[in-house]
C-alpha cells in the first residue's frame, strides 16, 4: 500500500509540522466558534453557540404541518404556556381551603407581574400575557343571581376567608366545563395555573422567578411547574450538563482502559488528543456554520469519540505487538501503516457513509447530525494517520524500551497466555471445528431477531426523554393523574374554502389616523401628551401641527381645533357575510358528538370547544338548570349567548376557540399522555368518526399542536431512517466489493453488521422498548461500527491467507493480533461509554446502552461468524480454478452494478416524482444490461488469465 | 362614602390652589364636573347611531351597529337612563341592553335576548367588563362615578388640563390610575390613559368632535368618533357616532322592561 507508506513517511519525517498543523486547525476552528459565543458584540460577523431545544425544529420551518401549526397559533391567538400545578393531598378539602387558596391567589398576583422589567425585558409587554392567564382570580364565573337575574363576576375576586367560601369557589368552577378538569382537578386536590407567555424564550426567567416565590411559601401544598417551554429549557440545560460531564467522563474511562491495555501513558494520550481534536474541529465547524446545538447535534461528540479512538487503537495495538520485533519505531510504524492504511480508510469511509446517509432523512436536526458526524469521522481519520506516526516520533526510543509484547514469537505461534489471548485462541479453534454449528446458531438468532423486529412499537414521547424521577417527569405524572391531561392537541374544523392563515392585513374602512398597531405613548406622564382630536378648539384655537401636539399635550381632535383627518367616516358596509358555520346549532351539536367520541378513545381526558361555551352560557342565561345545559335551537340564539359570553372580563377567550367570522373553530383536546402512539390513535379515531358520521354541513378538519407535530415528525423519521439505512447499507456494500474486489467478500463483510442490527432491533421489539428517535439514529452508528471489525478481520485474513496458503494454517494467526485489536476496541468503547448511563436525559442513556451492545454483538459476530463462514466457503473465497475464478469475476461485477443501481434508485427516489413501480421497472432493465456487460467483461482473456 | 368624598374634595381644593397660582386655572372639581357633563350629560336627552368596529391584533375586524338612547333623570348630572338597541350583526338584531344609572347605589342593568325571548336582569357587580366583546368597558360607555376616584391636576398644557385619577377602592378596579387630557376650551376629555404597574396598557381617544344643534337650538360639542386601544392585546375598538340628536323627547317609560320586548321604533330608525 504505497499511499499508506508515504503518508507515514511524511508524518515520521515532519512530526513537528504535523502536530503544528493539527493544533493550529483546532485553535482556528475552535476560536471562530468560541469567540462570537463569549463576545458576541465583538464578532458580529461570526456565528456563536445557539441552543435549540424546540421539538418543533424536528421539522423544517417550511414543513406544511408546522406552517399550519404556526398559522393556527396566530389565528387563535394561542401562546406557549407555563403550567403551575398546586396539589394538596392532606387537607380534606384539597386545595380548596383558605390557606391554599391564599397562596394560589398570591402566586397568581405575582405571576401577573412577571413581565417587562421584572424578568429583565425592555418591552413592558413581554412576559406573562395577563389577559389570558387562567387562575381562579383571573377567570370569570357566570351564574344565577336570584330569580331572573344573571351574574357575571370573577370566579375568586379575592382569597376566601372561610372553608365554606373556599368550597364555593370549587363548586362554581365545577359547573363550568372549560374549567373543570383544566383549572381544577376532579378530586379538588389539585389546581393548575396557566401562564401564557409572549415568547417561549422567556420561560426560563418566569420559571426561576416562580420557583423562588414558591420556595418562600411553605405549607402542605406541593408545587409543580411544567409546560412545554419549561421542559424545553430544562432539556437545554441538561443537555449541556451532559456534554460537560458525561462526555469527558467517557473520555477518562477510555483513557484508563487503554492504560490497562498498553501500560504506556505517553502513548495512549495520542488517541485522546485525536478524539479531542476531532471533536473540537467538528463542533467548531458546526457552530461556525450557524447550526444550532440541538438534542441531536449535542450527541455528536459522543459519537465521534469512540470512532476517533478506534483507528488509533488499531494502530497502537499493532504497534504494541510488533515493536519488539524491530525495536525501531520508524520501521515498525511504516509496517503498521502499510497493513492498516486500507482497512482504516475503508472503515472510516463506511462509518462516514453510514452517517452521511442521514442527510437523506427529512428531519433537519438529524441531517445536520449525520453530516457533521461523517465530517468528524473523516477528520479523525486524517488526524489518526498523520498524527499518530508523528506522535510516536516525539517519544524517545528509550521510553519505549519495555513497551509491547516482549516475546514476539509468542504472538506468531499464537501461544499468548493472557486471558484474552487464550479466549481468542479458543474461539479460533471452535469456529474452525464447529463452523456449521456457529452458522446454525446464527441463523436461529436471526430468526428470533426478525420475530422481535416485527413486534417493534414505534413511539416517542419527548417528556420521557427525562428520567423517571426528574422533576419534569414527576410534575407530568402528578398533574396527569389529577387532570384531564396536560398534553394539548387542537383539531381545527372549518368551512370549506376558509383559508387557514390570516390574510395580510386587510384595509380598514374606518382606520384613518388609527395606527395599525396601537403605539404606546412614550413617557406616560404629561411630558409628551396626546394631540387634540379633530373637532376640538374651533376657530379660536391656534392651528396645531398636523397630528402632533409637541410638548403641548396630545393633538386636538378634528372639531376641537386640530386639523384632524376629514370626518364623515361612513359606516363601513361589510362585504356580504359568509355563513357563520359555527353559530349553526346543528354543527355545534355535531361537535359535541365528536367530543363524546374522543372520550371513548381512552387517551383523551377532556376536550373543550365552542359548543361547551354555548351550552354553559345558555344554561346560566335561562335558569341554571341542567335541562338547559344544551345548544339553543337557532343560530341567532347561539350568537346572542356568545355576545353575553364576551361581555365579561375576558372577551378575548372566545377567539381562542373560534375565528371572528365563525368559519373556523379549534377543538382543544387534552391527552393524558405524550406518547405519539396515543396521539396517532386519536387521529385515526377522529378519521373514523368523520367517515361514519358525516357532518351536517361540509367541514374540513386538520390537526395542530405539538402532540400532533410530534407524530408527524416521527412518521417522517421512521420512513426517512429506513431509507437512509437502506442507502447506507448499499453504499457500504459497494465499498466493500470495491475494497475486496469481490462480491462474495463484500457480502461476507456485511454479515456481522446485518446480524448485529437485526439482533439489536429484535431485542428492542422483544423487550418492548419503544422505537424512538435515539433508537432510530443508532442504526447508522451500528452500520458504521459493526462493519469496521469485519473489514479489519477480513483484510487481515486475506493477507495472512496469502502468507500461509490455507485457512487451516492461518486461522490461529488471525485470532492473534487482529482479533486482539478487535477485542480491545470492543472493551474500550463498550466500557468507556458506561458513564452515559449517568446522564440525566434518557436519550443519552439509550445511546450508552446501545453502544455497548452494538460493540459487543458485532465484535462477537465478527469473531464467530466470519471465521466459520471463511472455513465453509474457503474454496469460493480463495478460488483455485479458472472457472471458479471467472464466475467470481462475473458475480462481483454483476453484484456491484446491481448494488449501484439499487443505491441510485434509493437515493434518487425522494427527489424525483417517480413511483416505486416505474423506478423498479427501470432498475430491472438496467440490471439486465449490467448482467450482460458483466458477463462480457468476465469472459475477457485478461480476466481469465489472471489466475 | 361621605368621608371619602370629603377627603377627595380636600385634595381637589389643595391641588386646585396650586394650579391657580400657575395659570389661574379652574379648580379640579370644576374641571372634573365639566368634563363629566361634556362626556355623558349634554342636553336633556339624546340619541345616536353607533357603528362599533372591533379590530384585533391580527387585523381582523368585525362590526356591530346599535342605537343609544339616553335620558337624564335629574339636573344634577347624576341619574340617567340608557337604552342600547342592536341592529347589526343580523343575528344580534333586537338585542337590548338597558341601564338605570344611579350615583348612590349600583346601577340596574337589564338584558333582552330576542332569539331566546329572554329578559334578564344583570346582577350588580363590577362594571369593568367588556361592552359586548369590545375593548370598551360598560363603565366607559355609561360613565364612571366622579367620587370613585381622587383627582389631581398634574399639569396644564397649551391644550389641556392633565388630571391624574386614582381609585379610592383599588381592589374594585384593575388599574392603578388613569390620566385624562381634558380640552381647555370645552372640557372634553380627549385622551385617557390607564396605567398599571407603571405601564400604560389602555388608551381611550377622541378622534373627532363636531358641533351638533339640539332641537332647542343649542349647539353641543359632540364626540363623533372615539377609540379604545388595548395595548396588551393589541386590539382596538372604534366607535363612529352618526345621526346624533339632542332633545328628542324621550320619556321614562321607554326605559322599562316592557320596552325591552317592544322597542320604541320611532327612536331607533
Amino acid at each position: 500500500m504505497k499511499l499508506g507508506e508515504s503518508v507515514a513517511r511524511v508524518s515520521l519525517d515532519h512530526p513537528r509540522m504535523i502536530a503544528g498543523i493539527m493544533v493550529v486547525l483546532c485553535v482556528v476552528i475552535g476560536s471562530t466558534a468560541l469567540l462570537p459565543s463569549v463576545l458576541p458584540d465583538t464578532f458580529p460577523m461570526l456565528h456563536g453557540v445557539k441552543v435549540d431545544t424546540d421539538p418543533e425544529n424536528m421539522l423544517s420551518k417550511e414543513e406544511a404541518v408546522r406552517v399550519f401549526h404556526n398559522d393556527m397559533k396566530e389565528v387563535f391567538a394561542l401562546n406557549d404556556i407555563v403550567v403551575l400545578g398546586v396539589v394538596n393531598e392532606t387537607d380534606p378539602q384539597g386545595v380548596f381551603n383558605p390557606a391554599s387558596l391564599r397562596k394560589i391567589y398570591d402566586l397568581t398576583e405575582f405571576a401577573l407581574t412577571l413581565r417587562g422589567e421584572a424578568i429583565g425585558e425592555v418591552d413592558p409587554q413581554a412576559g406573562v400575557i395577563r389577559a389570558d392567564v387562567i387562575a381562579p382570580s383571573t377567570v370569570d364565573n357566570i351564574e344565577q343571581g336570584g330569580p331572573g337575574v344573571v351574574r357575571f363576576e370573577w370566579l375568586m375576586p379575592e382569597a376566601p376567608a372561610t372553608d365554606a367560601e373556599a368550597l364555593a369557589v370549587r363548586d362554581k368552577a365545577r359547573r363550568i366545563p372549560f374549567l373543570d378538569g383544566t383549572l381544577l382537578s376532579e378530586s379538588g386536590q389539585a389546581l393548575c395555573l396557566y401562564l401564557p407567555l409572549t415568547s417561549k424564550d422567556l420561560s426560563y426567567r418566569v420559571y426561576s422567578e416562580l420557583r423562588e416565590k414558591i420556595a418562600g411559601l411553605g405549607g402542605e401544598e406541593r408545587f409543580f411547574i411544567t409546560g412545554l417551554p419549561v421542559a424545553n429549557d430544562t432539556f437545554g440545560h441538561e443537555m449541556f450538563v451532559q456534554m460537560a460531564i458525561s462526555a469527558p467522563t467517557a473520555m477518562f474511562v477510555i483513557f484508563l482502559l487503554m492504560l490497562l491495555f498498553f501500560r504506556k501513558l505517553v502513548l495512549i494520550v495520542s488517541p485522546l488528543l485525536i478524539a479531542l481534536a476531532a471533536v473540537i474541529c467538528t463542533m467548531g465547524l458546526l457552530v461556525a456554520t450557524g447550526n444550532t446545538i440541538h438534542i441531536m447535534s449535542s450527541m455528536i461528540p459522543i459519537f465521534i469519540m469512540p470512532i476517533a479512538v478506534l483507528d488509533s487503537i488499531h494502530i497502537l495495538s499493532e504497534f504494541f505487538d510488533r515493536y519488539q520485533q524491530t525495536r525501531d519505531r520508524r520501521k515498525t510504524m511504516v509496517g503498521v501503516m502499510e497493513s492498516l492504511f486500507a482497512p482504516m480508510l475503508y472503515t472510516s469511509l463506511t462509518s462516514a457513509a453510514g452517517f452521511a446517509s442521514l442527510a437523506l432523512t427529512p428531519i433537519p436536526p438529524v441531517q445536520t447530525f449525520g453530516i457533521f458526524v461523517a465530517l468528524g469521522i473523516m477528520l479523525a481519520w486524517l488526524f489518526t494517520i498523520t498524527f499518530i506516526p508523528a506522535y510516536i516520533m516525539f517519544i524517545p526510543e528509550r521510553r519505549l524500551e519495555n513497551f509491547g509484547m516482549a516475546d514476539t514469537s509468542v504472538v506468531e505461534t499464537a501461544q499468548d497466555k493472557s486471558l484474552v489471548g487464550r479466549f481468542l485462541h479458543l474461539m479460533g479453534y471452535f469456529t474452525f471445528h464447529h463452523a456449521k454449528a456457529v452458522i446454525a446458531v446464527s441463523v436461529l438468532v436471526l430468526v428470533v431477531a426478525f420475530v422481535g423486529m416485527s413486534r417493534i412499537r414505534i413511539n416517542d414521547n419527548p417528556t420521557n426523554w427525562f428520567k423517571y424521577d426528574h422533576p419534569i417527569r414527576v410534575a407530568d405524572r402528578v398533574l396527569n393523574e389529577h387532570f384531564g391531561g396536560t398534553y394539548m392537541a387542537y383539531l381545527v374544523l372549518r368551512a370549506p374554502g376558509e383559508t387557514g392563515a390570516i390574510a395580510p392585513s386587510d384595509g380598514d374602512a374606518v382606520s384613518e389616523g388609527v395606527p395599525e398597531t396601537p403605539a404606546l405613548p412614550s413617557g406616560m406622564g404629561g411630558d409628551e401628551a396626546p394631540a387634540l382630536p379633530a373637532g376640538l378648539g374651533g376657530d379660536e384655537a391656534p392651528a396645531l401641527p398636523a397630528g402632533l401636539g409637541g410638548d403641548d399635550g396630545p393633538a386636538l381632535p378634528a372639531g376641537l381645533g386640530g386639523d384632524g383627518p376629514a370626518m364623515e367616516a361612513e359606516v363601513s358596509v361589510a362585504a356580504p357575510e359568509a355563513e357563520a358555520t359555527f353559530k349553526n346549532p346543528e354543527v355545534l351539536r355535531y361537535m359535541r358528538r365528536l367530543q363524546e367520541h374522543l372520550l371513548t378513545t381512552g387517551v383523551v381526558g377532556k376536550s373543550n370547544s365552542l359548543a361547551d361555551i354555548v351550552k354553559t352560557v345558555h344554561r346560566e342565561l335561562i335558569d341554571g338548570s341542567e335541562a338547559n345545559f344544551r345548544i339553543p335551537d337557532s343560530s341567532a340564539a347561539v350568537a346572542q349567548c356568545l355576545m353575553q359570553y364576551q361581555s365579561s372580563h375576558r372577551p378575548g377567550d372566545l377567539w381562542h376557540m373560534v375565528t371572528p367570522n365563525y368559519r373556523q373553530t379549534s377543538l382543544w383536546v387534552q391527552l393524558r399522555s405524550g406518547d405519539n402512539l396515543d396521539m396517532t390513535h386519536v387521529v385515526s379515531s377522529v378519521e373514523a368518526f368523520f367517515a361514519e358520521n358525516p357532518p351536517p354541513v361540509p367541514l374540513e378538519h386538520e390537526w395542530f399542536g405539538l402532540s400532533y407535530i410530534n407524530v408527524v415528525w416521527q412518521q417522517k423519521m421512521v420512513a426517512g431512517m429506513l431509507q437512509a439505512f437502506l442507502g447506507s447499507f448499499l453504499v457500504v456494500l459497494l465499498m466493500m466489493i470495491i475494497l475486496f474486489r469481490s462480491a462474495l467478500w463484500g457480502l461476507l463483510s456485511m454479515i456481522p453488521l446485518t446480524l448485529t442490527i437485526a439482533l439489536i432491533y429484535g431485542v428492542v421489539g422483544l423487550v418492548g422498548k419503544d422505537y424512538d428517535m435515539p433508537v432510530a439514529v443508532l442504526s447508522s452508528l451500528t452500520l458504521g461500527l459493526a462493519v469496521d471489525f469485519a473489514i479489519h478481520f477480513l483484510a487481515r485474513t486475506r493477507a495472512l491467507y496469502a502468507e500461509h496458503g490455507s485457512w487451516d494454517a492461518c486461522h490461529d494467526h488471525v485470532f492473534g493480533e487482529p482479533a486482539r485489536a478487535i477485542t480491545r476496541n470492543v472493551v474500550v468503547i463498550a466500557v468507556g461509554f458506561t458513564p452515559l448511563l449517568l446522564a440525566p436525559l434518557l436519550p443519552y442513556v439509550t445511546v450508552g446502552i446501545f453502544l455497548a451492545s452494538i460493540l459487543l454483538v458485532s465484535g462477537l459476530a465478527t469473531l464467530l461468524i466470519l471465521p466459520s463462514l471463511v472455513r465453509l466457503l474457503e474454496p469460493l473465497l480463495f478460488p483455485k480454478t479458472a472457472a471458479c475464478s471467472m464466475l467470481c469475476q462475473f458475480g462481483t461485477t454483476f453484484v456491484a452494478s446491481v448494488t449501484a443501481i439499487a443505491l441510485l434508485a434509493v437515493n434518487v427516489h425522494p427527489f424525483i416524482a417517480l413511483s416505486w413501480t416505474t423506478l423498479g421497472a427501470i432498475c430491472t432493465a438496467l440490471t439486465v444490461v449490467a448482467a450482460l456487460v458483466a458477463w462480457a467483461l468476465a469472459r475477457r482473456a485478461s480476466c481469465r488469465n489472471e489466475l | 362614602m361621605k368621608k371619602v368624598l370629603l377627603t377627595g374634595l380636600l385634595t381637589v381644593a389643595l391641588t386646585a390652589g396650586v394650579g391657580a397660582f400657575a395659570q389661574a386655572a379652574p379648580s379640579v372639581e370644576e374641571i372634573v364636573t365639566k368634563a363629566n357633563h361634556m362626556s355623558y350629560y349634554q342636553g336633556p336627552d339624546g340619541r345616536a347611531k353607533v357603528t362599533m368596529t372591533v379590530k384585533d391584533k391580527q387585523g381582523r375586524s368585525r362590526t356591530k351597529a346599535f342605537t343609544i338612547l339616553r335620558m337624564n333623570t335629574d339636573d344634577q348630572d347624576k341619574t340617567q337612563r340608557f337604552y342600547v338597541y342592536f341592529h347589526e350583526p343580523s343575528d344580534e338584531r333586537g338585542t337590548v341592553f338597558m341601564v338605570h344609572k344611579h350615583v348612590d347605589k349600583d346601577d340596574d342593568r337589564w338584558l333582552y335576548l330576542p332569539a331566546l325571548d329572554l329578559v334578564k336582569q344583570i346582577a350588580a357587580s363590577d362594571e369593568r367588563t367588556s361592552f359586548v366583546g369590545s375593548d370598551f368597558f360598560y363603565e366607559d360607555v355609561s360613565g364612571r362615578g366622579l367620587d370613585e376616584d381622587s383627582h389631581e391636576l398634574i399639569e396644564t398644557t397649551a391644550n389641556a388640563y392633565v388630571l391624574k385619577n386614582t381609585p379610592k377602592d383599588r381592589g374594585a378596579v384593575e388599574f392603578d390610575s388613569y390620566t385624562m387630557y381634558i380640552d381647555k376650551n370645552f372640557f372634553i376629555p380627549y385622551e385617557v390613559r390607564f396605567e398599571k404597574g407603571g405601564v400604560v396598557y389602555r388608551i381611550a381617544k377622541v378622534l373627532a368632535v363636531k358641533d351638533t344643534t339640539g332641537s332647542d337650538g343649542t349647539v353641543y360639542k359632540t364626540v363623533t368618533k372615539s377609540q379604545m386601544v388595548d395595548v396588551e392585546s393589541g386590539g382596538s375598538t372604534t366607535l363612529d357616532y352618526s345621526d346624533v340628536q339632542y332633545g328628542v323627547g324621550l320619556t321614562e317609560d321607554i326605559f322599562t322592561e316592557r320596552y325591552l320586548r317592544k322597542p320604541p321604533q320611532e327612536f331607533l330608525k
